[in-house]
């Protein structure tokens, strides 16, 4: 077909990635992904206030305040309609969609970054620099890895809704 | 399995049996309840995707917003499967329960869902018409 002849690499897209089947199993992966990321705070939470915490350091509300950021980001990244973003190239819509698109698109990135970071800046100030000895640390890593989490998320969950070829998908259901 | 008769469902009512079992004894032999959550989490798990598929409009082939909303249900129930799993860890990794009970519950949870599921997929010819 057309797309065949205009491709650069030497090797094709697999078949199977552009099954129906691989993009339902994306997005159930994306949702996996973000419940991982959100169990992974809750744990610290938990564990901050248990018995094994030792230490004087606690889960409190800036710990939980990038996770909050990064889930914003993801939740406008993903409501975005990607159709929308070329649709100035077409002469049929007006309105300016693929500008407001873009605005929003880059305000999603902005908080989902912003709260990738944020995680990185808890662990330092309040983990890091205190020099919290390990056990108690892990509370720190566990923001991280949450925040990471959350992005890896959103990168499945728009992969996996970008391959869909809408025909066969349409036509699958 | 189109033809799923009787064997099928003594079959998966005992699978449920036992699952229930290992969730009731992680909790009882311990005697700490926290790992009932886990049997509300798989229950409701196939909740979000049977409440998508109905409020899409299957017959809809122009607009994509049907796709995004079955999107959403697959999205929470993989939200709720993964925290079946997470939540006895959880549990037992803030020493709120014992590893053998989070052992036991999480067996037990995924006997529980995967019974769900293929009670699902066994009868769903006999469902839809």
């Amino acid at each position: 077909d057309t797309m065949e002849e205009g491709r650069l690499w030497k090797f094709g897209k697999p078949a199977w990635l552009n099954s129906v089947w691989a993009r339902n199993a994306g997005v159930y992966g994306a949702g996996a992904l973000f419940s991982l990321a959100f169990y992974v705070l809750i744990d610290a939470a938990v564990w901050s206030h248990s018995p094994l915490n030792m230490s004087d350091v606690h889960v409190t509300f800036i710990d939980w305040l990038p996770f909050i950021f990064s889930s914003l980001g993801m939740l406008i990244i993903n409501s975005v309609e990607k159709a929308r973003l070329s649709a100035d190239s077409f002469s049929y819509s007006g309105s300016g969609v693929a500008w407001k698109a873009r605005v929003v698109l880059f305000l999603g990135f902005a908080a989902l970054a912003g709260g990738m970071a944020g995680g990185v800046v808890v662990f330092v100030l309040k983990f890091a620099v205190h020099q919290v000895a390990w056990p108690m640390m892990g509370m720190g890593v566990e923001n991280i890895v949450a925040n990471g989490l959350v992005g890896l998320s959103s990168v499945v969950l728009w992969v996996s809704q970008n391959m869909e070829d809408e025909y066969s998908y349409n036509l699958a259901l | 399995m189109p033809n799923a008769g009787l064997k099928t469902i003594i079959a998966l009512s005992f699978v449920l049996a036992v699952g229930f079992l290992l969730v009731i004894l992680s909790c009882a032999l311990y005697k700490e309840y926290y790992p009932l959550l886990v049997v509300a989490t798989y229950v409701l798990a196939p909740l979000p995707n049977w409440i998508c598929g109905r409020w899409a409009n299957p017959d809809d082939f122009v607009e994509s917003s049907g796709n995004a909303v079955l999107d959403l249900g697959r999205f929470c129930t993989g939200f709720l499967v993964v925290m079946g799993i997470a939540l006895p860890v959880l549990l037992a990794h803030s020493n709120i329960i014992e590893v053998p009970a989070m052992i036991m519950c999480i067996v037990g949870g995924l006997l529980i869902y995967g019974t769900i599921i293929s009670f699902g997929m066994s009868f769903q010819e006999e469902q839809e018409f």
